[in-house]
């Protein structure tokens, strides 16, 4: 086929909080809990994505709690998908985009086309749609938001629910002390490498807004898939006081929970590595999801931690993270 | 103006999408449809249709991937057969509910288990509640016509539903016949572009399918029960539009074939009506007063025109190929809604039904005389002794 | 065929339970004004603008977009009408210039809406 300008868009990294886009394309108006991780992540997203963007809502709390009822707090379009198809939804959408480009029916900018699916809609019942449209090279974000369980069903576990948890459906009790005896599945591994038209990989937490709002506008500067994984303190599932959503996002990287990391032509560029990790205790302390362990599993799962952490300081190059980040008094 | 070739059932649907110009594809293989997606393969490959053609990861995904193109605007299709179409289940009511016109071709195919490729109804029939505008074509003449008709009727901004336009597997997607291929600019006259009344755009930003509460759910149902009443009356003008374009002769529901004297009809839809045209012929030589009424959209059911049709015959057969397991007459799905139709009437046809053609099997003409003669007991007798035959088990 | 056959009728709904065409709403502009959450919260962030170094961390911190800069006036404002009281501004300030202060204090506190949604 001969080359077409679907005249994708460009955007400039965001210096400052000040510099960052004023305009909300999430606004005020959402059933989110208090102190909702996953929400403000969306509107961080949203902000930087701009007014030529399109999201996809795979059912989760980021569709019911967002969309009740018959009202949403999109400024831009936006469009409900079942939990299962997040990536197709997608893939029909960018599919439509261009050969309504081509045929002169369309032609502004093409727009932003961005899953906002959890981890359930991510890697577990949306993995297949995920990995396929990763396959077939459409040019779209998917966004893993990690709450790290299927939250708005009553939190049950998921893929990426942490060893440990308690949930609903994996209660500690007699026979299993520790509730989770599973570890997580890792999203970025299972994507980075299978698919050859996927070329960024990122991960994000709320605690990091510019390091956050760059990697998104960085991902929706390639003509391809990108994918993004996006971690979420959720106040309700992890039992935590809502008013420390950002504190957990800092933690989890502070004692290794989380990385902060970019995979881009094939090499991984890790930031924010802590000079010394804090004890994996120190984050679970807060978590009343954790309130039932005992020493050994939580040895356990700084067993778990600490193998991860060899891996980001045998791939680690020393950084700078860019932009810089605010100055605290 | 039109052309006349010798296209398969599989070739004549890959024709007309051709000509409808469809803008986004999403293919995956399954017998026996599988050849309108290869046909429209290369029909891109070549430069001869400008649409995107998507591998689907799977029936599923087909169906979702067709959902987000029609929301923006996009004329999109789509297709299965046999376990691939109840593998897509969980898309087809958010397709119908959300008013997304898209199209999906079926060549049946019997359901599992185990795999048989031959072809039965009960795939696309299993759709029927959901709000789909669904209908059978029993030539590769029909599969072409339907096809366009499909985009016409779903598209209709009055209507503004997906349809399945479905052809039995082998026998109608395989074995050739004559279909006159129309024009384009006969396409263009007869088919509008498609306008989505309020498609995901960017600049017009909308939200499509926000949660609602339990006491909004009737209202939401009620919308899709209100156009399924306007439906008939723009299926009407749709055919005629149709006929007069095109040259045929369509009945907008019912084929008749016959039966306006009929004292003993077959109630049938897809291939078989076929051969059961050649049977009601040698019925008629024999002096038996036989006719056929061939049902062409299963949704929207045509009630008040089998009962108008049909009102005057003494006993009607339906040809079953499709299963109801449990169903109240412990058979096929036609017998069912055809007796509801009959309900109101002041004298009530005699009706039984023929489990026939299941699995894919060929339906014979002695087959059609075995249930000729099975009609014309239940008139002599005055009333029907069984609910259901399964012809080639019967004695 | 002389009995009339019976109708299929019309399906009245009620204007005020009407639904939009194929549940399609309009995106809101500014505000999601159908579903305000001003009557969640028990305590409001109040902010010393003598401690306030305008870092914005408020701003960016918070899931319901409550607090914006003012330019003109150079002071952040914070929206009652969706503000949660979740204290997130208040926990991540870092020069203290926030604070929470129980609704009940204000005479325009505890905003009562006539239905929940």
């Amino acid at each position: 086929m001969k080359a077409f300008d679907y005249k994708f868009q460009h955007f400039d990294p965001v210096k400052s909080l000040k510099s960052a886009p004023k305009s909300e394309m999430y606004v005020p108006g959402h059933r989110t809990c208090a102190g909702c991780g996953p929400a403000l992540n969306y509107r961080l997203v949203a902000k930087v994505a701009g007014r030529d963007t399109i999201f996809i809502g795979p059912t989760g709390c980021m569709y019911v709690a967002n969309s009740s009822y018959l009202c949403t707090p999109y400024a831009v379009s936006w469009i409900h998908a079942q939990i299962t198809n997040g990536g197709a939804v997608a893939s029909g959408i960018e599919a439509a985009y261009k050969v309504l480009a081509r045929k002169g029916k369309y032609d502004g900018p093409f727009p932003n086309i961005i899953v906002m699916a959890g981890d359930g809609g991510s890697v577990d019942i949306g993995l297949q749609a995920a990995s396929a449209m990763m396959y077939r090279g459409h040019k779209v974000l998917f966004i893993c938001y990690d709450n790290e369980s299927y939250a708005n069903t009553g939190i049950q576990t998921s893929p990426t629910t942490p060893y440990g948890a308690n949930t609903t459906f994996t209660p500690p009790g007699k026979e299993i002390p520790e509730g989770k005896t599973l570890f997580p599945k890792d999203p970025p591994q299972l994507f980075i490498g299978g698919h050859p038209l996927l070329k960024y990989v990122a991960t994000t937490s709320v605690a990091y807004p510019l390091d956050l709002m760059n990697k998104v506008r960085k991902a929706l500067s390639y003509e391809g898939p990108t994918f993004l994984h996006m971690l979420t303190p959720c106040p309700k599932g992890w039992q935590f006081s809502e008013k420390l959503t950002i504190e957990m996002g800092k933690l989890a990287i502070e004692t290794g929970m989380w990385s902060l990391y970019e995979w881009e032509n094939g090499a991984y560029k890790y930031t924010h590595i802590p000079k010394k990790y804090k004890p994996v205790g120190e984050y679970m302390k807060h978590q009343g999801r954790f309130r039932h362990l005992k020493e050994e599993h939580i040895a356990k799962m700084q067993a778990f931690v600490d193998e991860k952490i060899q891996k980001v300081k045998a791939a680690a190059k020393p950084v700078e993270a860019v932009p810089a980040e605010p100055k605290k008094n | 103006m039109a052309d006349e070739k010798m296209l398969t059932g599989c070739s004549a649907a890959a024709q007309a999408l051709k000509l409808a110009e469809v803008e986004v594809i999403c293919s995956y293989p399954i017998r026996p449809y599988t050849a309108i997606m290869m046909e429209l393969a290369k029909m891109v490959a070549n430069g001869e249709l400008d649409a995107e053609f998507v591998h689907g990861e799977g029936e599923h995904a087909q169906l979702s991937v067709v959902l987000g193109a029609s929301a923006c605007g996009a004329r999109a299709v789509t297709g299965s057969a046999g376990v691939g179409v109840t593998y897509a289940f969980e898309l087809y009511s958010p397709l119908a509910g959300g008013r997304y016109p898209v199209q999906m071709t079926i060549a049946d195919r019997t359901l599992d288990p185990p795999g048989d490729f031959g072809s039965e109804h009960t795939d696309a029939m299993s759709v029927r509640d959901q709000g789909w505008i669904i209908g059978w074509a029993s030539t590769p003449q029909e599969v072409f016509d339907n096809t366009l008709m499909g985009y016409r009727i779903g598209e209709d901004p009055r209507i503004m539903l997906p349809q399945m336009t479905c052809q039995d597997g082998y026998f109608i997607s395989h074995i050739p016949d004559k279909v006159k291929v129309a024009s384009l600019s006969q396409v263009k006259e007869f088919l509008p572009p498609y306008s989505a009344p309020h498609p995901i755009s960017t600049t017009c930003p909308v939200s499509h399918g926000p949660q609602i509460r339990p006491d909004q759910g009737a209202p939401m149902d009620a919308q899709r029960a209100e156009t399924f009443l306007e439906l008939p009356g723009v299926i009407k003008e749709a055919t005629k539009d149709f006929n007069r374009i095109f040259g045929r002769n369509y009945d907008p529901f019912l084929e008749k074939y016959r039966l306006e004297d009929a004292e003993i009809a077959f109630f049938i839809q897809g291939a078989h009506s076929n051969t059961c045209r050649m049977a009601v012929d040698a019925l008629r030589k024999q002096g038996v007063k036989a006719g056929m009424s061939r049902l062409r959209w299963v949704r929207p059911w045509p009630t008040t025109e089998i009962a108008e049709s049909l009102g005057h015959v003494k006993a009607i057969g339906t040809i079953e190929t499709s299963t109801s397991y449990g169903g109240a007459m412990r058979g096929g799905n036609l017998i069912h809604e055809l007796r509801a139709s009959l309900y109101d009437l002041d004298e009530r046809p005699l009706t039984t039904s023929f489990m026939a053609g299941l699995g894919g099997e060929t339906v014979w003409l002695e087959d059609f005389e075995f249930m000729a003669k099975v009609l014309l007991q239940t008139v002599k007798d005055k009333r029907t002794s069984k609910y259901v035959y399964w012809i080639g088990f019967e004695d | 065929m002389s009995k009339k056959l019976p109708e299929f009728g019309k399906i009245n709904v009620p204007h005020d339970r009407s639904v939009p065409f194929g549940a399609i709403t309009p995106a809101p502009v500014h505000q999601q004004d159908l579903f305000k959450t001003s009557n969640w919260r028990i305590v409001r962030p109040v902010i010393d603008n003598d401690k306030c170094t305008r870092c914005l961390t408020c701003y960016i911190a918070c899931p319901d977009s409550c607090w914006s800069f003012n330019d003109e006036e150079e002071v952040m404002e914070w929206n009652a009408g969706f503000c949660k009281g979740c204290q997130i501004c208040i926990h991540e300030c870092p020069s203290d210039a926030l604070s929470a202060v129980p609704e009940l204090d204000f005479a325009d506190g505890v905003d009562r809406l006539e239905k929940p949604f």
